[in-house]
């Protein structure tokens, strides 16, 4: 037989008993599209924790410190392991490293000035230096400007202009959103809703403004005490206060801010390490004396799987590590099981529907069982047959599949917008945002995804595919019992007598 | 001359009632040249029906065999059997047993359609033969808008659209009012000489059994009468040449003539 003549048979056999077909394939609809919008919650979980990590910066950087314990095993006994130049240089030699640069942190408090006698004042600015070599391998950014040509310039961070103040008035600060993921809004008794306040532009542009850093004094100018970030390179906390020193600098470029790469890339000063060496031994002439060893080394990864190598490799040679991967991989795991959890209801109701598959075959076959008989007589195929029964189960399972799809589709669809609105009424940030698009562009949105769209129900196009597939597996196994009662019908039934 | 198309040799069939075993046949001894009209006649009771599902390989005999054309129906897997039946055999069922669901011309076009044959084809040749049993104005209809005589107009059409060497009818006319029965009995006796088949009839109607050829009467499980049959104003050569008497062995018979192969 021809599976085109099956397939006609099979259309015919379905909708001669329509009422019965139709009950069946619902419940195959509602099995499907309830395992696809499990599944797709467990996908929105999913989608916000990647966009939570990613937020964090680069999951690639290793950060390499040292705890007080950093004892290596070199056989005869142990010794503290260090982060100086030597284990700079080996960490360069490892595997699946593509660029490694030491990062020192200026342990004095700094003050920046900037402006007209000094009106602009930044205060507790954190300094970083790091090797400018390293600059493009360790993948920092530049928004604006270049790296550091020459001593004397530095980098600030993308948000450092923000962290000026206005002594001449009041201390008033200008505001932007630094796109890090904590919002700062303001109640608005007006609407009575939290508001985000627009971005302003800041007091000046550092590109084009003389800076001038200050340490030994606080913004007033009186002195004060000094404060260790770091015990380590610049003496011991009880070195001899060191005097005031002004140093001018000019900004060359904007790093991008990336977490994983140091503060000071989103509001700090971000200089070539020799220049901060430099700066430190005119702080403490002392310090230049001694063998530098950094507070932290990073270490990028090649790529994002190979970081849990780089990471237990650092870690034998005796150095502690911190990384995202740890907690990529944990956001990863509990939203997989909770995946698993949901799907594991939907696959209930999927089951549900085909025990209602197996159902209305059982039926069919007994109906038919003289009609079976008969196509057995005329010299119809056992196989045949057997192909015929289970192509009206898989029939019933995929086009159960097909509509439970689209129908999920649609309530995934409207979840999300739902969604969108209360999540934007609930924490008022995406208000505007969401007011000012229309109809279509936020169904465009929730369809495709994007940056700052929260959706709750992600259908990625592989779960299509996968839920029309295991329907129509779905059914073709639970038809497979009803078919083979219908292949050992004898075609004897046919002949006899009985009306 | 023709050789004797269906062969039956010491058949015996038990069933299994109870405790006890009922004999439906018992050293059934047959030999049917090709292109007879073959009447298997008896009451009810008398074991032709089982006869009839022991020639078609409906079901195995508890001794003894079936050849058809040679072929050792008894013997046969059931897949060979299907095989068997779409190319060689054809069926003529009492309550007509046509597909409910499946108009006239697809009724009769399903045994072509189990063998493959494209739907366009085998649609052409359905509604040819459809046309020939006088449905030509019916061709879409469902059995349900139908008459008894009309459906089994059809079931007659879709016995004989594969050509089929043999074609078992059983009880044919055994729902139909009796203008209807000569109606149908005439066609298979049509069809059946002008394509030369054989055709094996299962009646306990004297009436239809008259169609026939040849009249082999059953009684409880045994071959109690064979004999040529004169029906109508046709004339068969003579009784002797017609096979051997029912006890003797099918070996031993020798081929027999065939009643109409002296006519053409």
């Amino acid at each position: 037989m021809r599976f085109g003549d099956i397939l006609r048979l099979c259309r015919q056999n379905l909708w001669r008993r329509k009422s019965r077909t139709i009950l069946t394939v619902l419940g195959v609809i509602v099995g499907c599209s309830s395992i696809v919008l499990m599944i797709s919650l467990g996908q929105g979980i999913n989608e916000q924790n990647e966009k939570t990590i990613q937020s964090m910066g680069d999951l690639s950087i290793v950060t390499v410190y040292t705890s007080g314990s950093g004892m290596v095993n070199t056989g005869s006994g142990t010794e503290s392991v260090k982060l100086d130049d030597k284990a700079v240089e080996s960490f360069r030699t490892l595997s699946n490293v593509s660029g490694v640069t030491p990062m020192m942190n200026f342990p004095y408090n700094v003050t920046l000035k900037a402006g007209p006698g000094g009106r602009y004042i930044a205060d507790y600015v954190q300094v970083m230096g790091i090797d400018m070599t390293q600059f493009d391998q360790m993948g920092y950014k530049v928004v604006e400007g270049t790296q550091p040509t020459k001593t004397g310039q530095a980098m600030a961070g993308e948000w450092l202009a923000y962290d000026f103040m206005d002594t001449l008035h009041g201390g008033d600060m200008r505001y932007a959103n630094r796109g890090d993921g904590g919002y700062s809004c303001t109640y608005n008794a007006a609407t009575g809703q939290c508001e985000e306040p627009e971005d302003q532009d800041p007091f000046f542009d550092p590109m084009n403004t003389q800076i001038t850093l200050v340490t030994g004094t606080d913004y007033q100018g009186d002195s004060y005490t000094m404060q260790m970030y770091g015990s380590k390179g610049g003496g011991s906390g009880s070195a001899t206060q060191s005097e005031t020193i002004n140093e001018t600098l000019s900004i060359s470029g904007l790093t991008k801010a990336d977490q994983s790469k140091g503060y000071a890339t989103s509001s700090g000063l971000v200089m070539d390490l020799k220049d901060l060496k430099a700066l430190i031994a005119k702080v403490d002439p002392s310090a230049a004396k001694k063998t530098t060893t950094y507070d932290q080394v990073f270490v990028k990864a090649s790529d994002l799987s190979s970081v849990p190598e780089v990471e237990s490799q650092l870690k034998a040679m005796g150095y502690e590590t911190s990384s995202y991967e740890d907690m990529r991989k944990s956001m990863e795991e509990q939203s997989r099981s909770i995946q698993l959890i949901l799907g594991g209801i939907g696959a209930v109701s999927l089951l549900v529907a085909a025990i209602g598959i197996a159902n209305t075959m059982v039926m069919s076959v007994t109906e038919r069982t003289r009609e079976i008989g008969i196509m057995k007589a005329l010299g119809c195929y056992v196989r045949d047959i057997r192909v015929m029964f289970l192509t009206e189960a898989g029939a019933i399972g995929f086009l159960g599949g097909v509509i439970g799809c689209i129908l999920s589709g649609l309530i995934s669809l409207g979840i999300n917008l739902v969604g969108m609105t209360l999540f934007a009424s609930m924490y008022g940030v995406s208000t505007r945002d969401a007011d000012s698009l229309s109809f279509g562009q936020r169904v465009w949105q929730m369809l495709v995804g994007g940056e700052d769209v929260t959706r709750f129900s992600v259908i990625p196009w592989w779960l299509f595919l996968f839920a029309i597939l295991f329907s129509t597996l779905i059914g073709l196994l639970f038809g497979f019992g009803p078919a083979n009662k219908a292949v050992k019908i004898p075609a004897l039934d046919a002949i006899k007598n009985n009306e | 001359m023709s050789r004797a198309i269906i062969e039956v040799r010491n058949l015996r069939k038990e069933y299994p009632v109870e405790d006890e075993t009922v004999v439906a046949l018992d050293r059934v001894n047959l030999a049917i040249p090709q292109g007879q009209i073959c009447c298997i006649f008896g009451e009810s009771g008398s074991g032709k029906s089982t006869l009839l599902n022991q020639l078609a390989g409906m079901e195995k005999p508890t001794r003894g065999g079936v050849r058809i054309g040679g072929v050792p129906v008894s013997r046969l897997s059931e897949r060979e059997l299907a095989a068997f039946r779409q190319k060689h055999l054809g069926f003529v069922f009492q309550s007509y047993n046509l597909l409910p669901n499946l108009t006239a011309v697809e009724n009769v076009a399903m045994p072509l359609m189990f063998r493959g044959v494209p739907k366009q084809q085998r649609e052409r040749a359905a509604r040819g033969v459809l046309k020939r049993v006088g449905l030509g104005h019916r061709l879409n209809h469902y059995p349900r808008q139908m008459s008894g005589g009309q459906q089994q107009r059809v079931g007659i059409a879709r016995a004989f659209v594969t050509r089929p060497e043999v074609v078992f009818a059983d009880e044919p006319t055994g729902n139909l009012d009796s203008k209807t029965k000569t109606e149908v009995m005439d066609m298979i006796c049509a069809f059946a000489r002008d394509f030369h088949q054989t055709i094996v009839l299962v009646t306990h109607d004297p009436q239809m059994a008259s169609y026939a050829d040849r009249i082999v009467t059953l009684l409880d499980g045994r071959i109690v009468d064979d004999r040529l049959n004169m029906p109508h104003q046709r004339s068969i050569t003579s009784a002797s040449d017609i096979s051997a008497p029912p006890i003797k062995p099918i070996t031993s018979t020798e081929p027999t003539a065939n009643p109409r192969s002296t006519q053409r």
